[in-house]
């Protein structure tokens, strides 16, 4: 973070990647234009960073490589705009390679590293929701880090198999004995040969056991509803399962007072919140 | 260190203060008064009871300019605003509000991420108290008593100024204030009998009563906490609110903010200004989910914002019982009504 937090840093788009077929979400790697603001953005998986172009506004975003990549910063953008225009996000889904945008941060806490090591991982995530998850598990499957955690399992859903975020890597997962991924689609067409079916039935097929585990879960709401129930049937406690919140935001920084949930800044004090920490909150989000 | 001047003179001392800075001082509007940056020594009036807007402004202005730009240009190219400010006054300010600028450090200039414009403004700026008039009724909106706050209180102001008669006594109260008091050579020197009269208005000041409930901030914290779904009392409270937001832009403590683009032509300005709570698009993201739908939400929050979730955040409650918000709604919601009701909910 620069010494004023609410001026953005520049940064370089050095790669697009057009991730779905319905082609409103691309993936963005940033280069910083200047080493120093580089060297200052040490974040962890699970933080984000206020998406900034002057003229249009700025998006909090999270950050979807994981800080074990070095010289670049990405993060996965859907292209809003279905209800309220996406500015910011419709922009920069027109920009090209070589474009200039701005980033503030690393803002927010993380998943919980610490707590999170000697122990079993299970990540949960359907949909669009995977990008911090995914810095998450790149982090934890990095060869410096992947012998701090136990087993890990990725399960993770999309409506069709061309909506699936980060395929390359999907498919990498596949093959590695270090992680076991079940990947699974609502509804499959022609060429899908892998699994159909609901995120929270899959998990229950699934069933990870409870034992010094932590199911980390991110996705829309209705997935979220569904699949919570599974997790407390096998017998997981709500300390031991963690998201992530979404509230609109301005500043990151806990000033704007736009995400107050209770007595927390979900920019600030969250995004990452374990389900008993959201049990403490007011139902306000 | 005691000072005086007859308050005729007062547009001298503006003149003086005017010479070493920027001065922000209440001036008589149409119907109100208001502080404003002084250009006219002679425009200052202290014949006021409270200023219409809180003078939180002079550290967070309803507009405050990040940066300047040209669309399409290297971010290099833009031009941040500077904020080495030059020394400035803020003169005239009642008890309370003095009180509310304290509460607003810990989230601007204390908590986490330092503020930088808030910051910048604060240090700059040397406050000059002014204790009510208790020789005049209290306002029934007020009840800043209610804070632990009373009419002639001297804490957080660097020089504190009581009226006597004719007169303006000007009390220092910090080593900063100190020294420009004992710059101020335009002033006259106090008596002993002005000594006593200020000591004696400091102790009548307790005396001069606001509308008062004994709140304990833990107490009130933990009430508002337990009726958070009773909608059927927050439904009751806010049934006549418009959601116009005049109670958070005149509020002291208020600190919500956007941050915005404009642009004309090719050139831009990105700002932050003044938001709501209040407000019903203020929650609403991009997906269109929205939390705070209702107004029986949005008036929910502001009052569990000032009276719970800051207590519990920062130890105080967000509010000085000004009476600003009160005197100025609409349809005459009155928050200490609430809280009253609140206790017995």
């Amino acid at each position: 973070m620069s010494n004023n937090p609410y001026i953005p840093m520049p940064v370089q788009i050095a790669k697009i990647i057009d991730e779905v077929d319905t082609h409103d979400i691309k993936t963005f790697r940033f280069a910083f234009l200047n080493k120093e603001d580089e060297k200052n953005f040490k974040y962890m998986p699970g933080q984000f960073a206020e998406l900034s172009i002057y003229g249009k506004g700025e998006s909090p975003i999270g950050i979807a490589s994981s800080p074990t990549q070095q010289g670049f910063v990405e993060f996965t953008v859907q292209r809003a705009g279905t209800v309220v225009p996406g500015l910011v996000t419709s922009a920069l889904h027109d920009m090209s390679e070589g474009g200039e945008i701005g980033i503030r941060g690393p803002m927010g806490n993380s998943w919980p590293i610490e707590f999170l090591e000697k122990k079993n991982i299970v990540v949960v995530g359907g949909g669009f929701a995977f990008t911090t998850l995914r810095s998450l598990i790149n982090y934890m499957l990095h060869k410096d880090n992947r012998s701090r955690f136990g087993e890990i399992t990725v399960i993770y859903g999309a409506r069709t198999p061309g909506l699936l975020l980060y395929k390359d890597e999907l498919a990498a997962w596949e093959t590695r004995d270090d992680i076991k991924s079940v990947i699974t689609v609502d509804k499959g067409d022609d060429n899908w040969k892998g699994r159909q079916g609901f995120v929270p039935a899959v998990c229950k097929e699934v069933a990870p056991s409870p034992k010094n585990t932590v199911a980390v879960i991110c996705g829309p709401p209705i997935m979220i509803k569904f699949t919570l129930p599974v997790f407390f049937d096998l017998g997981f406690s709500k300390e031991n399962i963690l998201t992530s919140l979404e509230m609109r935001m301005k500043c990151g920084i806990g000033k704007c007072g736009r995400c107050n949930v209770g007595s927390k800044y979900v920019c600030n004090d969250g995004p990452v919140f374990s389900l008993a920490e959201l049990e403490e909150l007011p139902r306000d989000f | 260190m005691l000072k005086k001047t007859a308050i005729e003179n007062i547009s001298q001392l503006a003149a003086v203060l005017m010479e070493k800075g920027t001065l922000l001082a209440p001036v008589k509007e149409v119907s109100c008064h208001n502080f404003a940056e002084i250009s006219d020594p002679q425009k200052v009036d202290l014949k006021f009871y409270n200023t219409l807007m809180s003078p939180k402004s002079a550290f967070f202005p309803h507009r405050e300019d990040f940066v300047k730009y040209k669309v399409g240009k290297p971010l290099s190219e833009a031009e941040h605003t500077i904020l080495n400010l030059k020394p400035a006054f803020l003169f005239g300010v009642r008890p309370c509000d003095v009180k509310s600028f304290e509460i607003m450090d810990i989230h601007f200039n204390a908590a986490g991420i330092i503020d930088p414009y808030w910051r910048a403004r604060r240090e700059a700026t040397t406050i000059f108290g002014y204790a009510y008039d208790i020789n005049q009724p209290v306002d029934s909106a007020d009840f800043y008593n209610t804070l632990g706050i009373y009419a002639a209180d001297p804490e957080g102001s660097d020089i504190f100024m009581v009226k006597k008669d004719k007169e303006l006594l000007l009390k220092s109260i910090t080593p900063k204030g100190e020294k420009l008091l004992a710059e101020l050579s335009a002033l006259e020197k106090a008596s002993s009998g002005d000594e006593k009269y200020y000591e004696d208005y400091i102790k009548k000041g307790k005396d001069y009563k606001t509308r008062f409930t004994c709140v304990d901030s833990e107490v009130i914290a933990k009430k508002i906490e337990s009726i958070f779904d009773n909608t059927d009392f927050w439904t009751k409270m806010s049934a006549a609110c418009l959601s116009c937001g005049i109670c958070t832009f005149s509020c002291p403590n208020c600190y919500c903010f956007d941050i915005c683009d404009d642009t004309l032509f090719g050139k831009g300005t990105r700002s932050r200004v003044w938001d709501a709570c209040m407000f019903t698009d203020f929650t609403l993201e991009a997906s269109g989910h929205n939390p705070r739908t209702q107004v029986y939400q949005r008036l929910r929050q502001k009052v569990s914002h000032k009276y719970s979730y800051h207590v519990r955040k920062y130890g105080v409650i967000s509010c000085v019982g000004c009476g600003r918000c009160t005197r100025q709604c609409p349809v005459n919601i009155d928050i200490y009504s609430i809280i009253e009701a609140a206790l017995k909910a």
